[in-house]
């Protein structure tokens, strides 16, 4: 039971931080960015590069890693949305853009990196840390302790600081937001850097536990369920829906079997659409897609 | 002789300037024949796909160089499955309608390759899968597919020489099993390797089940463990086998793992590291086999890498199995089938191939189990079919 929660939990703490640079973006722009896990994707694959050719230190690998993946996702948003945001673009055709990035972008790594399945070197002893009858790995301890400060971190940011307070501005009237003098594009662009960063962050976590290949962004399918439940567009609501989910999840598989678990997840999403569309702590989203 | 050919191969510089003097007096004649490869070039299973893609381009290449088939040369339309049912079905319909192919090679995967012959059959276009090794790909309950063919083992083959050898030589009283339930090669093999284990004498005493793609065994393993199984035998492809067993170590299980030809990927030593070591496998073909080694050396030059065994091989048994029904046959659907059928003591890479006319599986068929041994597939043991 009780190595059920913590399992549950390092599993979680991964689902969260994909979610909250998910519902970062949605709350801004008020689409699904699909291209999302792409960018983990890229971000597990650059800190594996740094980690093994540049042969850099684990927090080098990291750092590089989170960097790429904030230079990917503003890139994304300059060259796939911007243009779409000129036109005043419906939250639709965000959607079908993002779906064509990520689609390209997978692809793209097919063509050039290839089909290979890439394993993080050994960073972490493979021993477990034992908390009362259950135990944990330390790799999962570090993602949990490593996600759990990258979100308060994130929540002091957009609480204290002018940019941070602009980006919550921005979230709930962007119209008003800029007659009052905010920068959209420069709130905008923020808004990806901080996600893409996060996507990279955990896409290194995810290549580390399980490994590194070309189709591991579709796992943020999981992330959009967690935001759903914990309110789109909500970034508290987003860490409790992905801790949420992730315990479901894992008391799914330990007590009837892992073979029904995405069945409890996906009809966990439909149940929140029907019932509490706005999810836990969500605003109303009537309009958005 | 085809070992000859493959050695012959290796001054390149002079049949290319004699093919191209020739070409242009034939090229008037767009007379090409064309033969499907239904492939996963994307997706988890691409990195067998483009290996067997490469090797069927080689081996084309090869052939058209000598003066093609019947005076013609082989066009090869090779299109992405994705290693997706679905998705094969529209390839081969697209392969069937427009470009008019000939027979088709491929798939590789059972459920694909099944579904494939959905369309196939009924437009009488012979298929000859590379690694397909369900039963129910050539025959469906007990009725024979006319135009559907293999050149690999089966899987209650597959699963019997598993239990035989978990058995006999690893001393297995008990075994668990964990396999993929979204996959019918998967569930299947687990089914074959249950059934021939407990008549050895064994006990199965658990059986998990997870869906394709799954990340995270700990929840099954656990319950496995608690079994205190021998051996547990896994099922699935490199990756899932590879984190079942790094996680399956984690949960501090001490015996022994065995695993089907899907794990016969150097990818399962770079993801599963220390906890695949001295694991063993059953696998269609091996690198140590003195056979292929002409070809080995041949793709290693032409491609800078090392084929992903067994596909790249079984995709040329395919091509040389088909080229020479197409000899004797000419190009028209039912001629090749029959062709294909007669098919008896044919040198192809592996070694010689004949055709079992009842149930269009290859007769004689060995299996090779591999030890994983310093991160190389090393040959532990041989079966041959009876």
């Amino acid at each position: 039971m009780l190595q059920t929660v913590v399992t549950g939990l390092a599993i979680g703490g991964i689902y969260a931080l994909m979610a909250v640079g998910y519902s970062l973006v949605f709350s801004i722009l008020n689409f699904s960015n699909f291209a999302h896990g792409t960018v983990i994707m890229l971000g597990a694959y650059a800190g594996y590069f740094v980690l093994t050719l540049a042969k850099a230190p684990f927090p080098v690998a990291i750092v590089g890693s989170i960097i790429s993946g904030a230079v990917i996702a503003v890139a994304n948003e300059g060259l796939a949305y911007r243009p779409l945001r000129i036109r005043n673009a419906k939250p639709l055709y965000f959607m079908i853009s993002a779906m064509g990035v990520s689609i390209l972008l997978e692809n793209l790594v097919y063509a050039t990196i290839g089909a290979h399945f890439y394993s993080y070197p050994h960073v972490f002893e493979m021993e477990n840390v034992v908390i009362g009858e259950a135990s944990i790995g330390i790799l999962d301890l570090f993602a949990l302790v490593f996600s759990t400060v990258a979100i308060l971190a994130l929540h002091l940011f957009l609480q204290h600081t002018r940019s941070g307070i602009a980006i919550r501005a921005c979230s709930y009237d962007m119209t008003v937001a800029s007659i009052f003098g905010a920068k959209l594009d420069r709130v905008i662009g923020l808004v990806f850097l901080l996600a893409g960063g996060l996507a990279a962050l955990s896409g290194v976590f995810l290549g580390m536990k399980y490994m590194v290949y070309p189709t591991m962004g579709w796992i943020t399918n999981k992330a959009y369920v967690a935001a759903v439940i914990g309110g789109l567009g909500s970034l508290p609501g987003a860490v409790i829906g992905g801790v949420l989910l992730g315990l479901l999840e894992t008391f799914v598989s330990t007590y009837i079997s892992s073979t029904i678990r995405d069945v409890f997840s996906f009809s966990m999403l439909v149940i929140f659409l029907l019932v509490l569309p706005t999810g836990l702590l969500g605003r109303n989203v009537e309009e958005k897609i | 002789m085809l070992a000859g050919a493959l050695s012959g191969c290796g001054q390149q510089a002079q049949p290319p300037k004699e093919a191209p003097k020739e070409a242009p007096k034939e090229a008037p004649k767009p007379e090409v024949i064309k033969i499907g490869h239904a492939v996963a070039l994307t997706g988890d299973a691409s990195i067998w796909g483009q290996s067997e893609s490469n090797a069927l381009k080689m081996w084309v290449e090869k052939i058209n160089k000598q003066g093609g088939v019947n005076g013609k040369q082989i066009q090869l339309v090779a299109y992405d499955t994705r290693a997706d049912s679905v998705e094969a079905v529209n390839v081969v319909k697209r392969m069937i309608e427009q470009d008019k192919v000939v027979a088709i090679i491929g798939a590789a995967q059972s459920g694909v390759t099944i579904a494939m012959t959905s369309v196939t059959e009924p437009a009488k276009v012979p298929v000859i899968a590379t690694t397909a090794t369900n039963p129910a790909v050539t025959v469906k309950d007990g009725q024979l597919k006319p135009f559907t063919f293999r050149v690999c083992f089966i899987d209650p083959f597959q699963g019997t020489v598993a239990a035989q050898f978990a058995s006999t030589k690893l001393n297995a009283k008990k075994a668990a099993i964990l396999y993929d339930v979204g996959s019918d090669y998967s569930s299947w093999l687990g089914q074959y390797f249950t059934e021939a284990f407990e008549k050895m004498g064994g006990k199965v005493v658990a059986k998990e089940a997870f869906r394709s793609g799954e990340l995270d065994y700990r929840a099954m393993l656990g319950k496995i463990k608690k079994e205190n199984p021998d051996v547990i035998f896994i099922p699935t492809a490199q990756k899932e086998a590879a984190l079942a067993m790094k996680q399956a170590r984690d949960l501090g299980f001490k015996g022994t793992f065995l695993g089907g030809d899907n794990w016969g990927s150097p990818d399962i030593v770079t993801l599963g590291g220390k906890a695949v070591e001295g694991q063993y496998f059953v696998n269609l073909a091996s690198m140590d086999d003195p056979d292929i080694q002409g070809f080995i050396k041949e793709y290693k030059e032409k491609y800078n890498a090392e084929p992903v065994l067994p596909n790249p091989v079984m995709a040329v048994d395919c091509l040389i199995a088909l080229v020479e029904a197409i000899k004797k046959a000419g190009t028209e659907g039912p001629a090749i089938a029959k062709a294909l059928e007669g098919t008896a003591d044919l040198q192809v890479l592996t070694g010689k191939l004949t055709i079992d006319p009842k149930t269009h599986n290859p007769l004689n068929k060995p299996a090779i189990i591999q030890q994983i041994k310093d991160g190389k597939f090393v040959f532990a043991e041989k079966y041959v079919t009876k």
